[in-house]
């Protein structure tokens, strides 16, 4: 049994990453049924017109009328079943899903994400729900959610580029330096898992590691106000490398660029 | 008007003959040796790899003692990251290039359309020694204090500037980079008037073989795009010393602000072409060697020709699916799905043309013809497994995941070399005079083909698993621990078919001093090159032959009783 483990993705833990592995089936089916059609033609071809089996070739150029119509055919069919519903399909997942940010004023996690050579900050807002303050909950490497409610990141770097990837939601977005960039899930299941760096960021980026640690909405709440506690009593408020983080802007996030 | 050189006297002394020759033949051997060597050093590096994922923290064997001293023989995680980098860099621009466009350009392009040279054989050998001057720039990056290069062959700011590789080994690969842009845009200008201008009487374009065709393409990509990324290495250069900040931003610039992205921009405009201009020679050259050895002429080889030329311009507008994960607005993100899917549309027509050539031929399973059908084969699965990463929803997931490693190389890697190893079985014989080896070539084949396939199959699977690329020890992560024996038959298989490498090697040098003396037209074959003495004469044609039919003239029945299915280019069309 644990060999066939490997065909499969890792376990999914959040809302929308079905409609990933959805798309993929698909497009696997599309793929499996053309590329039978290429070995059909490949293999039984060659071994129906042999040499030895066939021994005088056809004369033709395969440019009669009858020829181009099936070409063109073969043509659409690959337009139709292959590009129209897997763009189509596409589309509407992320316009539904992971374009579909969440709106101001929701009830949700904000999460402000550094990345550095090498290691991922990540940043609460705090008590005064603003970021960049003095009594911001910040960890490094370990991220604390609960399930159940949407988490919506904004993401940059330090140094070079990284990338964000959470194996266990499907998701990757690139942390740039200078850009903002965003990305959202809602976990439905509670356990540790794997936190990574997608995009080469240097020597030791294989080391590049997190753990997301995902809590019910109760273990989430203790876990913050214990750390709120923490950072407000042991957060040094001199050090100017705990200011990474910026003003949350709700208006127009995508254009947000960082400032110095 | 065609154009035709005068004939010259062949030179004499070896300088003038070997090193700083003039003829498109000798410059097409100078880059089919620089190729073939630069694909030994490309394939080790790969092993190294491979043997650094299957068996992290051992001493890579016999060779490893030599060159890290210090750790022992393991290779240790900067090297590694320059293994990968220059593995990249080496294998596209310093092994492909050369052997497919460098040599084959060259060597194919005067012969198949009846000319004594290229347009401008000067360039011609410039180009070669620009080469010459980039791959000794690339090979000098490696002893510089912190080595070479070792950002990734996208070689990504700010990675790439003096934040992430502040050694001079960058520095240098980017020079490299841009010499050997000069020296590709020179040969592709050369490739593109010679066609246009050196094509002998009577060949119209569609009466040009395939492979010209794919040449062609390839040639008028590489003179638009090359330009383009040699733009972005000399600002990266640019950058790196004299501190500039085209690609800098955020706390890492500390005045003004450029953008990292531009220079993704820049390079992919260049980098999506790219794959193209590395697989239209294949191409070209297997839809010529089906219909060759069917014996049937090729399938609707007009379509052919334009379905190329289709791909060609579609190329230039998608390279955007490289960079979904930069989160572009939604807007540029869907168009350039849409333009990325449509390119499938051509893509079937090739496939289709392909097979149709087959159906009902009279097919002769000799070497060229058995790596031609590889390369439908291989490039079927490659260009299917592209569908993912053209969908947005699934890029998000598979980007930067060995998924993509697998692919491309089911793409650029196998899917050209097995094109570029069936161009060599077959133009053997008219480059040096002697057969290659038949049974040694299949052998060849069937390692390859099994030994690819264990690999990159392998590489797609691990991506899907959610393995990402680059990482010196991909199992400090819990949830890859599954991977390890996959990774280890992805090695073994890398292992074998580098190992099968040494029999093509063996063969092609072996064929070379002791093989059978090869007739004009071994293969029975009409295309311009066949009608002359094996190898050519200086200045290739006597007098400029006159062409009367097209490339693929086989098993006409007006042929019955002459003895022979095919007929030379220079004869009229029988029957007609």
């Amino acid at each position: 049994m644990s060999f066939f483990k490997v065909f499969e993705t890792q376990e999914l833990i959040t809302t929308n990453a079905h409609k990933i592995t959805g798309l993929f089936n698909y497009t696997t089916i599309m793929v499996v049924v053309f590329f039978i059609l290429v070995c059909v033609g490949l293999f039984g071809f060659s071994f129906k017109y042999s040499e030895k089996r066939n021994k005088e070739a056809e004369y033709t150029y395969g440019n009669t009328k009858k020829h181009k119509l099936i070409t063109l055919i073969i043509g659409l069919a690959v337009f139709f079943l292959i590009d129209l519903s897997i763009t189509g399909q596409s589309n509407e997942d992320m316009i539904n899903e992971f374009w579909n940010f969440p709106k101001k004023g929701d009830d949700i996690v904000r999460i402000e994400v550094l990345g550095q050579q090498w290691m991922w900050n990540f940043r609460y807002a705090g008590r005064d729900e603003i970021f960049n303050t003095e009594d911001d909950v910040l960890t490094n490497h370990e991220l604390h959610l609960p399930v159940g409610k949407k988490v919506e990141f904004r993401i940059t770097s330090k140094d070079v580029i990284h990338s964000l990837y959470f194996p266990n939601a499907l998701l990757k977005v690139d942390a740039m330096p200078g850009r903002i960039s965003r990305m959202w899930f809602e976990l439905t299941k509670t356990g540790s898992y794997d936190i990574a760096c997608a995009e080469m960021c240097g020597t030791h980026h294989y080391k590049m590691q997190g753990k997301l640690h995902v809590y019910t909405q109760a273990e989430y709440d203790e876990w913050l106000n214990e750390a709120q506690t923490l950072a407000e009593a042991g957060n040094d408020t001199e050090n100017i490398d705990n200011y990474w983080g910026w003003k949350w802007d709700n208006t127009a996030p995508s254009a947000q660029v960082a400032k110095e | 008007m065609t154009y035709i050189h005068p004939k010259h006297d062949a030179p004499t002394t070896f300088l003038s003959k070997y090193v700083f020759s003039y003829d498109h033949k000798v410059i097409a051997k100078q880059f089919l040796w620089y190729g073939i060597f630069f694909l030994g050093v490309g394939g080790m590096m790969a092993l190294m790899i491979r043997w650094a994922l299957a068996y992290p923290g051992e001493a890579f064997p016999i060779l490893g003692g030599l060159f890290f001293p210090e750790t022992g023989g393991v290779i240790p995680p900067d090297t590694y990251s320059m293994l990968f980098t220059l593995h990249g860099t080496i294998m596209i621009f310093y092994a492909i290039t050369p052997i497919l466009i460098g040599a084959f350009g060259n060597f194919l392009i005067p012969l198949m359309i009846g000319a004594r040279d290229m347009a401008f054989p000067f360039f011609n050998m410039l180009s070669f020694h620009l080469a010459l001057v980039s791959g000794l720039l690339l090979l000098a990056s490696l002893f510089f204090p912190l080595g070479g290069a070792a950002g990734g062959w996208t070689s990504y700011p700010t990675l790439s500037t003096l934040i992430g590789s502040p050694g001079v080994g960058q520095t240098l690969w980017c020079l490299a980079i841009f010499v050997l842009g000069i020296s590709s845009t020179m040969g592709a200008v050369n490739y593109i008037t010679t066609i246009i201008c050196f094509r002998a009487p009577g060949m119209g374009y569609f009466d040009m073989p395939l492979s010209v065709w794919g040449l062609w393409l390839t040639a008028i990509l590489n003179a638009i795009f090359i330009p383009v990324l040699g733009a972005g290495v000399l600002l990266l250069i640019f950058d790196r010393v004299f501190g500039t900040t085209f690609f800098l931003a955020g706390a890492a610039a500390t005045s003004g602000t450029g953008d990292p992205i531009l220079f993704q921009h820049v390079f992919w405009i260049f980098g999506h072409p790219e794959v193209y201009i590395l697989i239209l020679p294949a191409w070209g050259i297997i839809s010529d060697l089906i219909s060759f050895f069917a014996r049937k002429p090729a399938f609707g080889a007009k379509t052919t020709a334009l379905a190329m030329t289709t791909i060609t311009v579609l190329s230039t507008l998608v390279y955007g699916h490289h960079m979904f994960t930069t989160q572009m607005s939604p807007l540029l993100t869907q168009t350039f799905m849409t333009l990325t899917m449509t390119i499938s549309i051509p893509s079937a027509v090739l496939f289709a043309n392909w097979l149709l050539t087959l159906y009902k031929g009279s097919i002769r399973f000799q070497t060229p013809m058995i790596f031609s059908l590889g390369v439908v084969f291989v490039f079927g699965l490659g260009g299917l497994t592209g569908l993912y990463l053209g969908t947005v929803s699934t890029d998000l997931y598979l980007h930067d995941t060995y998924f993509v490693v697998g692919h491309f190389h089911y793409t650029m890697a196998a899917s050209v070399l097995l094109g570029g190893f069936a161009a060599i079985y077959f133009w053997f014989p008219k480059m040096f005079g002697r057969m290659m080896n038949e049974k040694l070539g299949h052998i060849h084949f069937w390692i390859s083909m099994l030994g690819l396939n264990g690999v990159f199959m392998g590489m797609m699977i691990m991506g899907h698993a959610g393995m990402h690329r680059r990482l010196y020890n991909p199992f400090v992560y819990e949830f890859m621990n599954n991977l390890i024996p996959l990774n280890t038959f992805v090695s073994y298989s890398a292992f074998f078919m580098g190992a099968g490498q040494l029999i093509f090697v063996y063969n092609f040098i072996n064929s070379m001093i002791r093989g059978e003396k090869a007739v004009d037209n071994p293969w029975e074959v009409g295309t311009l090159e066949w009608t002359i003495p094996s190898p050519p004469i200086h200045y290739n044609f006597e007098e400029i032959p006159t062409v009367k039919c097209g490339p693929h003239e086989y098993s006409n029945p007006a042929l019955k009783g002459t003895g022979r299915d095919f007929q030379y280019q220079t004869e009229e069309l029988a029957g007609a």
